[in-house]
């Protein structure tokens, strides 16, 4: 127990040191300003927000600038970054034999995830909308697998896929006697990797979502379905034009939101043992060339890889949305 | 066959008074269909976790029965302890107590600050008018977007720099600082909604910005804070990455930690899955009693950035 209350208390000392600090600067900040002659407001204000400003200054930007730089360099932490150019991009584009399948897998995860993702949380949105009984019990049972560590999802899942014993392989015992084949191999078979990674992935996924989609459902007006009733518009059609134009912000959210977390999914592949690299995803990929072997360099820029896709999946998920997102305010 | 027209041209006659019956029979298989579809999909929600639970309470010999075996004869409740005791056989000083000491530590310290740290920021952003509030609440959401992978090399090379890494520092003392820019826009449209009348009356009154701050407005939002609350301690719980790579010494490990280990170093060969789904469900057994109690607020803060944002 020593032992452990040495490892705590330096910590817990420097925390609050910190945290008294940055009150101070607070306060000094705010009575300082006022004193100079610069408006409440603006002195309230600046003072309240200086944690996020020194947040972003010192874990965002500052981290931001030096990874790009270091993008272009060699660096082994022990020695001062080296400048190589371009390098470390044109070895990952062409003489890196890992990058392009873990780009890959990273990528087609994601493009199966978010949408199958989607589609589920919706039906079961739609179902809890339909006045059902017990909604409260509904949402927190469809709920509960966001709630599970991801460590714990993995190795849950890892098991249930087990080729030999596994949960899955028991329910499709039928299915492959009729069909006279092999039982799947899942997470032991490079090739079903990505199957297994995407029916898990859902697991979590769907749920969260739903709830988050029930609530945007919940605040469409009633009023808008009676009117398009009166117009004759039959279940499919109010929900071709009410429903998802009226969700659409919500979607909109999901989809961003879903699309960032699928290209970072990094957890699960820690506690998941797959033959070879075949479930390497780009984040791990990028954790192991920096941490494993020290290629600080190399791995700043696969992460600057990385970020470039997600600002252009994004970016073209914005722009789309002008097509297909609907905002109330815009149009009054 | 030939009743048929004349079945149809009578039920187009006699119009609302057949229709009655025969809507409310569609109504009712409306419902069956619904419930139906509702618990066929919780089965696939509930499956895995009672499968988890009920490995987690089986023999070795068990693990491997075929057809399943759902509820365990004899039921080894001794799985719980015992993945403890295995672990802290090859690493002396990681008992179940001081992992779960360890993973307190981390999480309730980063709680602490992190939901200081974002009701401020939030309540500056939502309240104040000040020079290029705008622009820096854009950029704010705009790191949203910024993977983690990208920064955590310098943040890395931060921490060595400060000579605190395999301590806890990384994990708790910067987030005091960077407090998760979702959970700022999320109080910050919770704020948004909250009229101005009771802290007018308080500055009357004679109160001071932080006297406002925590005896009107903390009380005011209080549910999105136990929602935040919830969201922060779930996340600190579960974080692997940062543990991952900060913490080296086996003794400071946080439980997520522990389970990685226990699957590396005694897992490897003959994958002990009944400890493992013993250990991922102590993990997750706080975490669910949290969502339990908290739930009501816990599903409005979850539903406030993703609907009114």
């Amino acid at each position: 127990m020593e032992a452990a209350i040495q490892s705590y208390w330096p910590t817990l000392v420097r925390w609050s040191l910190v945290g008294g600090a940055l009150g101070a600067m607070m306060y000094l900040l705010n009575t300082g300003l006022q004193r100079i002659g610069v408006k409440r407001d603006i002195a309230r204000g600046y003072a309240f927000v200086l944690p996020w400003i020194f947040g972003f200054l010192i874990f965002s930007l500052y981290p931001f600038v030096y990874s790009f730089y270091l993008s272009f360099t060699e660096y082994n932490i022990f020695q001062p970054p080296r400048w190589i150019g371009l390098d470390n991009y044109v070895r990952m584009f062409t003489s890196d034999r890992n990058f392009w399948p873990s780009l890959r897998l990273t990528m087609l995860y994601a493009f199966f995830n978010v949408p199958l993702g989607m589609i589920g949380a919706l039906g079961v949105a739609l179902l809890l909308n339909r006045n059902v009984r017990a909604i409260g019990f509904w949402r927190t049972l469809y709920y509960l697998p966001a709630v599970l560590p991801a460590a714990a999802v993995a190795l849950l899942w890892r098991w249930m896929f087990s080729p030999s014993s596994g949960l899955i392989n028991f329910f499709l015992q039928p299915f492959y006697a009729l069909f006279n084949m092999q039982p799947l191999a899942w997470f032991t078979d490079p090739n079903l990797v990505l199957p297994a990674y995407v029916i898990m992935g859902m697991w979590g996924v769907f749920g969260a979502n739903a709830v988050i989609l029930l609530a945007g459902l919940k605040n469409i007006p009633r009023a808008l379905y009676e009117a398009a009733q009166i117009d004759g518009a039959g279940t499919w059609a109010q929900f071709r034009f009410v429903t998802i134009p009226m969700l659409s912000p919500t979607l909109f959210y999901t989809l961003v939101t879903g699309i960032i977390g699928a290209l970072q999914i990094f957890t699960q592949a820690f506690f998941i043992t797959t033959p070879q690299r075949a479930g390497q995803f780009l984040n791990v990929l990028i954790y192991q060339e920096a941490f494993a072997f020290r290629h600080m360099g190399y791995a700043s820029a696969m992460a600057w890889f990385l970020l470039a896709v997600i600002l252009a999946l994004t970016l073209l998920v914005i722009r789309s949305s002008a097509l297909w997102v609907y905002y109330e305010s815009e149009k009054g | 066959m030939a009743a048929t027209p004349a079945v149809a041209a009578e039920k187009s006659m006699s119009g609302a008074r057949v229709r009655t019956p025969r809507m409310r029979m569609r109504q009712t298989l409306d419902r069956i269909l619904t419930y139906a579809l509702l618990i066929f999909f919780s089965l696939f929600v509930l499956i895995p976790f009672a499968y988890m639970i009920s490995t987690s309470l089986k023999t070795e010999d068990q693990l491997f029965i075929w057809p399943i075996r759902w509820i365990p004869d004899p039921i080894a409740w001794s799985n719980y302890p015992q993945a403890f005791i295995e672990l802290s056989r090859i690493a002396p000083n990681l008992t179940f107590w001081r992992i779960l000491a360890n993973t307190l530590f981390i999480t309730l310290l980063a709680m602490t600050a992190e939901l200081i740290a974002v009701s401020l920021v939030a309540y500056g952003f939502a309240r104040f008018q000040f020079p290029l509030r705008n622009t820096l609440f854009i950029i704010l959401l705009s790191t949203m977007m910024l993977p983690g992978i990208v920064t955590l090399i310098p943040t890395f090379l931060i921490w060595r720099n400060l000579q605190l890494i395999n301590t806890y520092d990384p994990l708790v003392t910067g987030i005091w600082l960077g407090g998760g820019a979702w959970a700022v826009f999320l109080l910050r449209q919770f704020l948004l909604t909250i009229p101005r009348d009771f802290e007018e009356a308080a500055y009357i009154d004679g109160a001071n910005v932080l006297q406002v701050f925590v005896i009107i407005m903390l009380p005011l939002i209080k549910p999105a804070l136990l929602a935040l609350a919830v969201l922060i301690f779930q996340g600190n719980w579960n974080n692997f990455m940062g543990p991952l790579i900060y913490l080296n010494s086996v003794d400071k490990f946080p439980m997520v930690m522990a389970l990685k280990f226990f699957q590396e170093s005694l897992s490897k060969e003959a994958p002990k899955w009944h400890y493992m789904m013993a250990m991922s469900t102590v993990m997750a057994a706080p975490l669910l009693l949290l969502y339990f109690m908290a739930q009501r607020y816990f599903i409005e803060g979850l539903t406030i950035g993703g609907v009114k944002g």
